[in-house]
């Protein structure tokens, strides 16, 4: 390895010396922009104060980046006007206070409510809590009469097949009359 | 977080804060940051939360806690009668919830005394301990181990497991 580098460097010197060769004897030879062999050397820019000019090499971070500016796009775009929004709401309406229940009032539904926007929500967006109640008792007295309704079709089944008395459970016979009982009227058949 | 409206039960003692004697010269230090605490942070802040005041003091509104009626127990119903037991279910379910913040308020009774005495808690807070014992002891009979679906119908059968209990208890003594 220490071999490699020698030669390379010999071969470095070589070229440089080839290149630099038409104008070692003025000095903007090198300066020219006529196409150079890799290895030569070229003299240092430093840009003016800020030291000298580095090609950092990193991983990208483009998809990183477009994905944060991204991200914080969207959760801005909403997210600004809903703050502003809350507040002022909360500045200038303000939560309510609690109260008693005056004597003979009854509160609407929202007015059980302390946040403004969660009263308004109650009261444009969500139906009432009553209705809801009388909602859900109205489905389980519809399908406590159904169990019901259905109990007794099974009760009267059982009883009707049992007792063979009811409209169910008839089953077509023939009519004893059409019986010819002649192969069976003498013993000797 | 249940708000204790019974301000006589967290009993804070008067300040006993002594009159200052001043035996030095030297200004005290802590008047001087009591007045920038004044200046910079205590006034804007009290100026800003008034104007805000003053705005929301424009349209006050107010809210109410919900009374609701009372309605017969599940004790009270027929079998099979299943309105009868939403109803009394959901009037079980707001009282296991208004005796959860029983409890709730009685807890932080106890621990407000122990902040306030500090090394006396064990003599001076026995009335709150004692108290909440109880009180934890009456919750934990009543709606404890009932399971997360525990129901109004299965707090009653407890209740009942526990009378016959007691009267077979009672009835040992007896004999």
């Amino acid at each position: 390895m220490a071999a490699m580098s020698r030669v390379l460097r010999a071969a470095a010197a070589w070229a440089a010396r080839r290149a630099g060769g038409a104008g070692i004897a003025g000095n903007t030879g090198i300066t020219g922009i006529a196409p150079r062999l890799p290895g030569t050397l070229v003299p240092v820019r430093h840009s003016s104060g800020h030291g000298k000019r580095m090609f950092i090499i990193k991983s990208t971070s483009f998809h990183d980046n477009r994905f944060l500016n991204l991200l914080r796009f969207y959760i801005f775009l909403t997210g600004i006007p809903a703050a502003l929004f809350i507040t002022y709401v909360n500045i200038f309406i303000g939560e309510a206070e609690l109260a008693e229940i005056p004597e003979g009032y009854v509160p609407e539904y929202w007015e059980y409510y302390k946040h403004p926007i969660t009263r308004w929500i109650a009261r444009y967006l969500l139906d009432p809590p009553e209705k809801d109640y009388e909602k859900q008792m109205a489905m389980l007295d519809t399908e406590a009469r159904k169990t019901e309704m259905r109990l007794m079709e099974l009760e009267a089944r059982r009883l009707m097949r049992h007792r063979g008395d009811g409209p169910w459970y008839h089953y077509e016979t023939p009519d004893k009359n059409l019986v010819d009982n002649s192969p069976k009227a003498t013993p000797d058949n | 977080m249940p708000e204790d409206h019974d301000w006589e039960a967290y009993k804070v003692p008067p300040t006993r804060t002594p009159v200052a004697d001043r035996t030095t010269s030297v200004p005290n230090p802590v008047t001087f940051l009591q007045t920038f605490f004044t200046y910079v942070i205590d006034a804007p802040v009290t100026f800003v939360r008034e104007w805000i005041e003053r705005q929301q003091a424009k349209n006050k509104f107010y809210y109410y806690h919900q009374k609701f009626r009372r309605v017969p127990d599940v004790s009270e119903c027929l079998e099979g009668d299943y309105l009868c037991f939403f109803e009394a279910e959901a009037q079980w379910r707001r009282d296991r919830m208004v005796d959860q913040e029983i409890v709730e308020i009685i807890r932080e009774r106890l621990g407000a005394c122990k902040q306030r005495e500090g090394p006396n808690q064990f003599q001076n807070c026995a009335k709150e301990m004692e108290l909440l014992a109880q009180v934890t002891k009456a919750y934990q009979d009543r709606y404890g181990d009932l399971g997360y679906h525990g129901n109004a119908r299965k707090c009653l059968m407890k209740q009942k497991h526990r009378m016959m209990e007691e009267r077979k208890a009672a009835q040992a003594k007896e004999s």
